[in-house]
Formats: C-alpha cells, sequence, structure tokens
C-alpha cells in the first residue's frame, strides 16, 4: 500500500517541469493541473451540489411543497402500486411515489442524501483524523509506542469486522441512548459512524504510518532537525502537508464505501429507521420493487453511483495533481 | 432475515366451519382435474431457514403442522383431507374411531388400529402414545409446543418423562392409562371437543428408546408414509418413501409423490420470481404466501389463473395496547380513531390484505361469531376520524393525564422487522401524530419477536399480534388472549378494574357443555374486550399462494390456512 | 529465519487467545439472556432457571470462558439423565437455536465459503489487474475512464442491490441460468457450477474495484521510477520494461492485501451468500446475530479470526523472505 506514495516530495517540483521556472507553491500547481482536466472540474461542481442539495433539502422541499414523510394514498392502487406508468411520475411527484405510503420520492432521495452524506462524511473524518494522527505518532516515534500500536492493530483488524458491526448494533445503540443520546436514529447514527470509525482507523493508519516511516528519513526533515525544529514542528509543518495525497485517496474510496456500508445495515433492518430517509432505506426497500415498479429501482442506485463516480474522479484527479512527477512525460 | 411468515409463527388454525365459505369464497382455483399420480418430487419453497420445529411435540405453527402432520407424524386423530367445508371434518387417523367418553367428558378413550408401525418397522403400540404425551410436561427441553395436554389432563406435579420419580411416572401412567391397544385420557375439566385436541401433533406417538431430547427436533421417528433423508438447516430438508408404512392401517395419506423437498432460505423476492416463471423443477414446487408487491402481477394475469387462490386464512390480527401502562380507555380509544387503517390496509397489498375486524373472532367460527359494535366515530371505511380522536385526546387528558403526557412523551411500538412492516409503522407515525400521541418504533427481527413481547420484562406500549383458534371453539381464542393465564395475553389486563369480571365470565363459558350456549357467551365476551379495547382489532385476514403449473391437489387446508401437503401429487 | 517464524507463530497464539477472550467478553454484554432463548414462546422462569444451569450460564463470566476455552482441546458435556449430550473437541459450544454442536454446524457450512472465497478471489485478482493495467497504460484516455466508472460502481453500490440486480437480470430477463440452488461439487457438479457462478462473479466484481485502483495507481508510480526511466534510456523494450520492474513493483502491496482479504472472506461472505442463497457461513453467522445463537456468533468469529491470523503470519514470513531487513527488527 505504501509504495504507490512512496514519491511524495517536499519540494513538490520536479526538476524537468516547466512551471518550475515560474516557482509556483505546490498548491497552486496542483490546482493549475486540476483546472486543465474538465471532466474533474465537472465532478467537483457534481459533489458541490449534492452536498447544497443535502444541506438545502428542506427549503428545496418548502418551496416545491413537498414532503419526505406525507403519505398520498390518492396516488396509489387498489394494490398498494404507484398509480400511472413509471412509478407515478408526474408533475406533483417528479420522481414518482414509494409504492405502499405514496410518500413523494423525490423528497426522500434528497432527504436521504442528507443522512447518507451525514454518515460518510463524519465517518471519513473520524476514520481519517483517527488513523492520521495514530500512524502519525506510529511511525515518527517508532519503538515500543510503534510496537504497541501495530500489536493493537493487529488485533483490531483480526476481527471480521462486518460481522461483529452487524451483532452489536442492537446492543451498543441501547446503550447509547441510556447514555443520553437521543433515541432512534440519533442513536443509530452516531452508533454507525462510531463503529466505522473502530474499524476504519486502521487502514488510514497503516498508510501512514508506512509514508511517515520513509518521511522521516527525508533530507528535508533531517534539516530540520539539525535547525532545531521541534517534534510539533515536524509533526504539523513538515510531515502532515506531505501526507495529503494519501489521505485524500483513502478519502475519495472510505466516503462512498461508508454510505455503502450504512445502506447495506438499512437493507438488514440495523441501519437509519422509519420513516426516515436514507440512500440505504431507499436501496434496500426499492429492491423488491423489481418487478412491480422499476422506475424505483434504479432511482437511489443512480444517485449514489454518479456521486461516488464523482469521487473517484476528484480524487484519482487530486492525487495525480499532487503527484510532482505528473507532468513528466510518459515514456510508456 | 425478514419473514412474511410472522403471521403463522403464532399459534395456528383450526376452523371447523369452512373458511372459505363462510367468509364469500375464494378467488383462485384449487387446482382440481385429473386423477392422482404416484411418483415424483414436490418441492417447497421456504424463507425459513428450518421448519420451526419437526419434534411433533414441540410443532405448534400452522403451516408446519400441515406439512410434518401430513406426512410423518399420525396423530389419534386427523383433520380430513380435503379442501374446503370437508377439510374441518375430523377423522379417526391412528385410532379406529373418534374417541369414546364418559357422561360429562372428563374421561377419554381411543382405541389403535392394527398394522401402524414406525419408520424401523416396530409396531405403534399405546404406551408409545402415552410417550409421546408425557413428553409436553417437560417444559425446559419440549419449548414451544402447545400446553392443552398439560393443562386437560390430571398428571399432578409431573415434570415431563427426563426427571420424573417413580412416583409422579405412576401417577402420569395413571392419568393416561393403557389397556391393550386402548389408550384413556383422564382430564381435570370436562372437555367435549376433546378428540379435537388430539389432533395436535403433540398427541402423536415417539418410541420412547429412540428419544434424544432436545435433538429429537433434528430427527424424529416417523409414523406416517415419510421419513427424513437429510435435513440441513439453512439449505433443506428432504423426505423419501418409508417403506414400513402400509397403506392398510392409514386410510386418510394418499401418499402420491416419491419425496419431498423443502428448500430453505430463500429470499422472498427470490421465491416470488421463481413461482412466478414456473420452469425447471420449480413447476412443481410450492410456495407460502406470495408478496405484496407481486400481487398485481399474479392476479390480474389470466395466466395464473389455474395455480393462485385468494382466501380467507383462519387468523386475526390486532394490536395489543399495554392495558397497565395505558390504564384508560380513552387514550386507547383516541389510538383507534386517529389510526389510517384504510392506508395499513393499502401498504399491506390492499384488498388481499382482508377485512377490517371487528373483534377477535372470525367469522368462520360460526357458532361464537357475531358483529360486535364498534367505538362511535370509528369510520367504517378505514379511515382515520381525526376530530373523534382529538375529542378522546382530550378527554383522556381529563380523566388521566399522566397517560396522555405518556402517549404525547412517546409510546415504544414492538412489531417484526419487516419490510412490509417497515412501511406500516411510517403510517401509524403520521396517524397519531395528527392527535399528538408519539411513537417510539422498536422494530425486533421476527424470529425473536415472539419470545421478546412474550417476556414479562419487555415494557411495549403496544405490540402487534395476530391469532387463529386451535380448534373450532374461542375457547381457544378470547381465554388464550385475554386471560392472564392464557396462552398468549399480551395485552397486561390484570389489574384494570374490569378483569375479575371478565375472568368469571370466561370461567362460566369454559364450563358450558351446551356450545350453543357457549357460542352465545362467546359472542358477549368478545363485545366485552371491544368494548374495552385491551386490543385494537385489526384484520381479518387473507392470504394468498401460488403454486407450480404441474402440482395437484394443491387446496388449501381449511384448519391450517396452509397446503395438505401430503396430499399433492405431481401431474403426468 | 526460523526463529522469525517461531517468533510470528508464538505471537499468532497470542493474539488468538486476545481474540478470543475479547470475543467472548463482547458477546456476554449483549444483553439478551441466552437461556432464556432456549425455552421458547411459552416460557417459565423456572425453565430459565434450570437451562442457565444445564448450559453453565449461571457461572461467572472468566469461568464460562475458561470453559469455553477447555471445550476447544477437551470437548464439552451438557445437562444430565437422558436429555444430556455432549460435543467433542474441539467444542466451540452447544447451539440451541440449531440443535447442534457449533464445531459441526461449521464443519458443515465452511466448505461452501471456501469454494466461494476461491473463485471469487481468482476471479477478482484476475479482472481487478487486468482492468486496473488497462487503465494505467492508457492513462486518461477512454480506457481509464472507463475503469474509473467499473470502480465506482463496484465500490459504491452495495452487494446487496447489485446481488439482486444481476440475479434477476440474468435469470429472469436474460433466462440464461436457473435460480440457484446449492449442491456440492462431488454430488453434482455441473448444478454446483451454475449455482456458484453468479455469486463468484458478483463478488469478484464488486471486490475488483479496489485492486483496478490500487494497480493502477501502483502502475502509474512504478512506470514514473528512476529506475523505469533508466531502462527506458538504456533502450529495453516496452513489455521488458513492464512486466521486469513495473508490474513487479506494483503487485508486491497488492499480493498483501490480496492476502487479508481473502482470508477475511473465508470468514463468511454474508451479503452474497444470503442473496444466493448459499448455505455458508456467512449466512449462518447472520442468522445467529437474527436469533442472538450467542454460541454460533462466538463460533463464527473465532474461525474467522483464525484465517486472518493465519494470513497475517503467511504475509509476514513471506516479507522475511523477500526483505531480510525486516527479520532483524
Amino acid at each position: 500500500m505504501t509504495s504507490m506514495f512512496d514519491s511524495v516530495r517536499e519540494d513538490g517540483v520536479a526538476p524537468n517541469s516547466a512551471e518550475s521556472i515560474v516557482g509556483k507553491s505546490p498548491r497552486e500547481l496542483a490546482w493549475a493541473r486540476m483546472s486543465r482536466d474538465k471532466v474533474s472540474l465537472f465532478a467537483l461542481g457534481v459533489i458541490i451540489t449534492y452536498l447544497l442539495v443535502a444541506a438545502l433539502a428542506p427549503v428545496i422541499c418548502a418551496v416545491l411543497g413537498i414532503s419526505p414523510y406525507a403519505l398520498d394514498g390518492n396516488a396509489l392502487n387498489d394494490y398498494g402500486l404507484p398509480k400511472g406508468a413509471f412509478g407515478g411520475i408526474s408533475t406533483e411527484h417528479w420522481l414518482g411515489v414509494e409504492p405502499g405510503t405514496g410518500r413523494d420520492i423525490f423528497a426522500r432521495l434528497i432527504y436521504g442524501a442528507r443522512a447518507s452524506l451525514l454518515v460518510g462524511i463524519l465517518a471519513t473524518i473520524l476514520t481519517t483524523a483517527i488513523g492520521l494522527v495514530i500512524g502519525v505518532v506510529a511511525g515518527y516515534k517508532r519503538g515500543w509506542v510503534d510496537s504497541i500500536i501495530g500489536r493493537f492493530m493487529d488485533v483490531t483488524l483480526a476481527f471480521p469486522s462486518f460481522l461483529l458491526i452487524i451483532a452489536l448494533t442492537r446492543p451498543f445503540t441501547q446503550r447509547l441512548e441510556s447514555l443520553g443520546v437521543p433515541e432512534g436514529n440519533p442513536a443509530r447514527m452516531t452508533y454507525i459512524i462510531l463503529v466505522l470509525a473502530t474499524f476504519g482507523w486502521v487502514y488510514v493508519a497503516r498508510v501512514v504510518r508506512g509514508q511517515t516511516l520513509s518521511l522521516r528519513e527525508r533530507e528535508f526533515v533531517e534539516a530540520a532537525k539539525a535547525s532545531g525544529a521541534t517534534s510539533r514542528h515536524i509533526v504539523f509543518k513538515q510531515l502532515l502537508p506531505n501526507l495529503w495525497a494519501p489521505v485524500i485517496v483513502i478519502v475519495s474510496l472510505s466516503l462512498p464505501g461508508y454510505v455503502a456500508t450504512e445502506s447495506t445495515l438499512s437493507f438488514l433492518g440495523l441501519g437509519l429507521m422509519q420513516p426516515a430517509a436514507s440512500w440505504g432505506v431507499m436501496l434496500g426497500d426499492s429492491v423488491r420493487y423489481y418487478r412491480a415498479d422499476p422506475t424505483y429501482l434504479f432511482i437511489p442506485g443512480i444517485a449514489l453511483v454518479v456521486l461516488v463516480m464523482a469521487f473517484n474522479i476528484v480524487g484519482d484527479a487530486v492525487r495525480d495533481a499532487l503527484d510532482p512527477k505528473a507532468d513528466r512525460q510518459n515514456l510508456l | 432475515m425478514k419473514q412474511r411468515r410472522i403471521i403463522a409463527a403464532v399459534g395456528f388454525a383450526l376452523v371447523a366451519s369452512v373458511v372459505a365459505a363462510a367468509c364469500g369464497g375464494s378467488s383462485g382455483s384449487e387446482s382440481e382435474g385429473g386423477t392422482p399420480t404416484k411418483g415424483g418430487t414436490i418441492h417447497i419453497l421456504s424463507n425459513g431457514e428450518q421448519i420451526a420445529h419437526l419434534d411433533p411435540q414441540r410443532n405448534y405453527t400452522g403451516d408446519d403442522l400441515a406439512f410434518a402432520g401430513s406426512t410423518m407424524h399420525r396423530t389419534l386423530t386427523s383433520y380430513a383431507y380435503a379442501g374446503g367445508d370437508a377439510g374441518s371434518e375430523i377423522v379417526p387417523d391412528l385410532a379406529t374411531d373418534l374417541g369414546t367418553h364418559n357422561e360429562d367428558g372428563t374421561v377419554w378413550s381411543f382405541t389403535l388400529r392394527d398394522g401402524g408401525t414406525f419408520e424401523d418397522g416396530s409396531e405403534i403400540t399405546c404406551a408409545d402414545v402415552a410417550y409421546g404425551v408425557s413428553r409436553t410436561w417437560a417444559s425446559d427441553v419440549i419449548t414451544d409446543g402447545p400446553t392443552y395436554a398439560s393443562s386437560y389432563i390430571d398428571a399432578g406435579d409431573y415434570p415431563g418423562p427426563y426427571k420424573a420419580t417413580a412416583e409422579q411416572q405412576a401417577v402420569y401412567d395413571k392419568a393416561v392409562s393403557c389397556d391393550g391397544k386402548t389408550i384413556t385420557f383422564n382430564l381435570k375439566v370436562p372437555v367435549a371437543d376433546f378428540n379435537y385436541t388430539t389432533t395436535l401433533l403433540a398427541f402423536s406417538p415417539v418410541p420412547k428408546a429412540a428419544d434424544t431430547g432436545e435433538k429429537y427436533d433434528m430427527k424424529p421417528v416417523s409414523s406416517g408414509p415419510y421419513k427424513i433423508e437429510s435435513y440441513t438447516i439453512g439449505k433443506s430438508l428432504v423426505l423419501v418413501r418409508n417403506e414400513n408404512w402400509s397403506k392398510d392401517s392409514d386410510p386418510i395419506r394418499s401418499a402420491n409423490p416419491d419425496s419431498f423437498v423443502y428448500e430453505f432460505g430463500l429470499d422472498e423476492a427470490v421465491m416470488d420470481e421463481r413461482m412466478i416463471k414456473d420452469a425447471g423443477d420449480d413447476q412443481f414446487a410450492v410456495s407460502f404466501g406470495i408478496q405484496p408487491e407481486n400481487l398485481q402481477t399474479v392476479f390480474e394475469d389470466d395466466a395464473f389463473k389455474d395455480r393462485r387462490v385468494d382466501y380467507y386464512d383462519p387468523f386475526v390480527t390486532y394490536t395489543n395496547l399495554n392495558v397497565k401502562n395505558l390504564s384508560c380507555v380513552e387514550i386507547r380509544k383516541a389510538i383507534y380513531l386517529a389510526l389510517d387503517r384504510d392506508a395499513l390496509r393499502k401498504a399491506g397489498g390492499g384488498p388481499y390484505t382482508g377485512d377490517f375486524a371487528d373483534g377477535y373472532i372470525k367469522p368462520a367460527l360460526a357458532l361464537d361469531y357475531k358483529k360486535s359494535t364498534l367505538p362511535d366515530g370509528l369510520n367504517a371505511d378505514g379511515t382515520a376520524n381525526v376530530e373523534a380522536a382529538q375529542a378522546a385526546m382530550t378527554a383522556a387528558e381529563a380523566a388521566c393525564p399522566e397517560v396522555a403526557a405518556r402517549a404525547k412523551a412517546g409510546l415504544s411500538f414492538y412489531r417484526p422487522a419487516t419490510p412490509t412492516w417497515d412501511k406500516a409503522v411510517a403510517i401509524w407515525i403520521d396517524s397519531l401524530g395528527k392527535v399528538g400521541i408519539k411513537l417510539k418504533d422498536e422494530p425486533v427481527e421476527p424470529s425473536v419477536y415472539w419470545p421478546t413481547v412474550m417476556n414479562p420484562e419487555t415494557n411495549y406500549d403496544i405490540a402487534r399480534g395476530g391469532w387463529a383458534p386451535d380448534w373450532a371453539n374461542a375457547s381457544t381464542v378470547i381465554p388464550e388472549l385475554f386471560s392472564t393465564n392464557g396462552g398468549f395475553n399480551l395485552t397486561r389486563n390484570a389489574d384494570d378494574p374490569d378483569y375479575a369480571e371478565f375472568q368469571t365470565k370466561v370461567d362460566a363459558a369454559k364450563k358450558e357443555l351446551d356450545r350453543t350456549k357457549q357460542g352465545v357467551m362467546w359472542q358477549e365476551l368478545n363485545q366485552f374486550v371491544v368494548d374495552r379495547l385491551w386490543a385494537l382489532p385489526g384484520t381479518f385476514t387473507k392470504a394468498q399462494s401460488i403454486w407450480g403449473s404441474k402440482v395437484g391437489n394443491a387446496y388449501q387446508w381449511a384448519p391450517f390456512g396452509a397446503f395438505n401437503y401430503g396430499d399433492l401429487y405431481v401431474k403426468s | 529465519m526460523f526463529l522469525f517464524i517461531v517468533r510470528r507463530i508464538f505471537f499468532a497464539m497470542v493474539l488468538l487467545l486476545a481474540v478470543s477472550f475479547f470475543t467472548y467478553m463482547l458477546f456476554a454484554m449483549l444483553p439478551s439472556d441466552p437461556a432464556a432463548l432456549t425455552c421458547g414462546k411459552n416460557c417459565k422462569p423456572d425453565v430459565i432457571a434450570a437451562n442457565r444451569i444445564r448450559l453453565g450460564y449461571d457461572k461467572s463470566l472468566l469461568e464460562q470462558y475458561w470453559l469455553f476455552l477447555k471445550g476447544i482441546f477437551a470437548g464439552r458435556d451438557y445437562g444430565t439423565g437422558a436429555a444430556a449430550f455432549s460435543c467433542g473437541a474441539p467444542s466451540l459450544g452447544y447451539s440451541f437455536g440449531q440443535h447442534e454442536c457449533v464445531t459441526t454446524l461449521i464443519a458443515q457450512t465452511f466448505p461452501v465459503t471456501a469454494y466461494l472465497s476461491i473463485g471469487a478471489f481468482m476471479l477478482w485478482m484476475l479482472i481487478g489487474i487486468s482492468t486496473g493495467a488497462i487503465a494505467a497504460l492508457n492513462k486518461g484516455k477512454w480506457q481509464d475512464r472507463a475503469a474509473s466508472i467499473f470502480t465506482s460502481i463496484g465500490v459504491s453500490l452495495p452487494t446487496f442491490y447489485i446481488g439482486l440486480l444481476v440475479l434477476f437480470s440474468v435469470v429472469i430477463w436474460l433466462r440464461i441460468l436457473p435460480f440457484p440452488s446449492y449442491e456440492s461439487p462431488f454430488d453434482d457438479f455441473p448444478v454446483f457450477l451454475r449455482t456458484m457462478i453468479l455469486p463468484w462473479l458478483v463478488l469478484a466484481v464488486l471486490s475488483a474495484a479496489s485492486y483496478t485502483r490500487l494497480t493502477r495507481n501502483g502502475m502509474l508510480e512504478a512506470m514514473n521510477e528512476d529506475f523505469v526511466r533508466l531502462g527506458v534510456a538504456k533502450g529495453l523494450t516496452r513489455r521488458i520494461i513492464l512486466r521486469r520492474y513495473v508490474m513487479r513493483q506494483a503487485l508486491v502491496p497488492i499480493v498483501t492485501i490480496a492476502g487479508l482479504d481473502f482470508a477475511g472472506l473465508l470468514g463468511g461472505a454474508i451479503i452474497t451468500e444470503s442473496v444466493f442463497s448459499l448455505p455458508g457461513m456467512g449466512k449462518m453467522s447472520i442468522r445467529a446475530v437474527v436469533e442472538s445463537d450467542l454460541p454460533v456468533l462466538v463460533g463464527t468469529t473465532m474461525v474467522a479470526a483464525v484465517f486472518i491470523v493465519i494470513a497475517n503470519v503467511l504475509v509476514d514470513i513471506a516479507y522475511g523472505y523477500l526483505d531480510p531487513r525486516v527479520r532483524v527488527k
């Protein structure tokens, strides 16, 4: 895993790069590279749109006069299935209605984005923060600190995490509730975020540790040490800035992974609960309507794939942009 | 993980008068025509991971009783192997007749037929039947079964055959005595229809030498035409012919197919698709129930008209209110009036869910059923009556402010974690929210739902339930659901001021030997409970089934609300 | 080297002990009373009490854990009299839900999981590495974008969703395959193949996604290394450089991760097994979760942990061979 990031350098400027003469900062350089890539910019736009829509979901629903919770029996036929073609798509219900209840799918989709993104983002932040700190400490301190952390990571990795996540949902949610987390979805969301972080940090920490191990031997760290810099200065000013690239790649992979895990838990009845909406709740519900209402089946799936694709493209682009050798001509 | 069969998981069903006829007919065909042929394999598709219990003394689920009873376990008496009305008649099985009893119905005797054998070829003796019944008392090992034997039969403090001392065993042997081929049951109470009780598999024989206790569930000894070839939980159960069974000793079982393959652990959506597609071996398959989302596909298309059925099963669903927590009737009324039962019905599959119930006794129990008077203001079309509910809520705030406050703070709502219930909960929350009542959703995995709510420590406010009579007498309904010693009372009504009066009336009804008079007493008790709303009547349920195009005799066996598996045959 | 291996194995044993302890304690903390679960609907308190003693749940947690450990080496007996039974060594306990010793249950279900894992693993390495290589060699072109879309779908869409979609599409729309119905390869090989092909593919494609990405990035990294540039300068052919230098460097970390992923899979592919109705360990453990069947949960968790730990040791030893510096550390 570590080898893929080994080439990140403090100087950020490859000797044969044309821009190096102008003397731009690495960040400016990266942005310059990224903005050349129209697809990545578009993907970035998609992510921002998703975030905005999720954040403004209540406002959008209020403006459109729709609600993710309001039942609409009139939109359903005698079998409880949406009236009309394509899952009941109409001017009233843009993406149709949910079978069984007649709730508006568009409203549920954007409210669902809120819940799913919140889980994904918070879990990613927590995972990354823990992994980063522990990884840097282990890599920088080495010695007994490193080996204790290493053994701890071994134990964590030895557990079949998905099985444990499922098995511990009920008891731990109850424990959280007894600790004062509001009952129901807040407690479930807290649990999902915490448990994802509990098992997820190790992967970040492993990468960061390896990266730190190699960085601390580099000349610029040696130079900082020689000039009397404190550990704090070295960690924050010298090491962390060089860990961005691998961390961004991990984030772009793990965020969608967490959204997917949340949906799997919802499918198993362990994620968010009705009447709340999340993409997981919608995916899990829609699979049953493969035959009866295929439109409903595809809507949450497409929403999810588009977002993840955007994350992947941006993640790759950022990685490539931060790569100091990216502007070298590919000789092969 | 999700089970539609949650309804069937409770108690089970025996309804005397014809379910279908009494409720207005079923809209499917019963795949008649053609003479049954021997041979072939019948497949049964199941969402469950196993048969809840194959041990006859522990089997208490309608579908499983129909399956195991018609293939493997013989009983003293049995329901007739026929669709419609006729299926609710009882006929002798292991016994030569329907039993004889003394004048007051406290002593019942049955004489065994000649020639009945177990799968190892040994003869079924009176001692084997007595031993089988005795296992019911060992309630630490033989769990989940019906308890009628131990509550009717006068065996003192008998702890079951595993732990009994010589004296205790002697007491039992006197209560259930053998004289040659005749077995005699001495009862504590008069039971006029004890020969219906003996149709339960709890009354089938078990050879003492083969009893492995807890493990008997996996490989019970067969007394019927089929025996277990292999049984792997989560995969399959394969039954093959029992060569030692002879048709001469068993006039009721037809035993047409050569084998049965029960496939476990299938996703419900996959099961439905397989049945709809009807390809390969699935042409010889039956499956229990259709998912609501596929009803339109199956019932709007004539291609399925010869292999589908929509019928009234023996169940009534209702919602238990914890009377201890919701101790005033006004609040219970507010909940009932506010509930949008029409939306719930739609979410469950519309008219295919069934009809709005007016009580806890289904019309099929003709002697015991009378349409009851529902609370004022309840809309007949099932929609919510928000004003009336609001008025009831206001009344509740005056009558019992703490209870009203509890309702506003949030009532815990226990229900099985199934996709259909996930939607239904949203409707409950939305409906009750309109009169300011909050709900805390507590989904429980279907397989552990009943043990969870039956546990006295589970402090639910609302818990859904469903029940079917064990035979055609509301004595297996009203006392079971609402007496404190009933097997399935989830209303926690012991402290209700009217409870003592209720119990006195129940005791009187149980003792009444005139069946017509008794029926009137059950009707009154049904109304008594409706007036107090210890439980909110839900639906007189319907069920739908589909079977493969090459399956014959796929009728619904009225007492169980399931296929008569043993009577199925493979069409040539 | 020998000392190194001994040390790793010793450490693995300690690790397993720690995992078994944590697992046992963690599940013991669950609020459900395992004894109450043995006695069904119409349960009386005295029955629960009797079963608690029969199963040993009346003892202290530490003592229970000790009995569990002892059972692994010496087997275990339950109850007395006519209803007594025992589970021979190595005993992982007795499941009341399934009326069977946990070891027997695992022995029944493990082969299914193993067949699924092995087939899927081979497929996913093939798919992941080849698509990753194609993407890297065509960086920025349509092949790269296509690989990116493939990766996105793979990492984002949950297995249950893709699994059911594929199952319905292939079996119902296209009618290429019949519905899966598991048979052991020794009983009926054609049926076995027909059943496994979809789960293999689904699991492989979903897992391959992250390998595509790893391979792509690893290769791009390697192609920019100075030794590759040196190779080009020396006039080596593209094929030789790719094979000798680029792939070799890119693959080492991938093989490591693959080992661990494969081991993780052997503990049960919960969702894939459920969707395709495969009676494997993953399906059994999800059922155990649902029914709070603690002995089965502890058992499957332990078996899964054993595989992960073994894989770790093997990876470490392999590293020891490849990189002598690791040994001295």
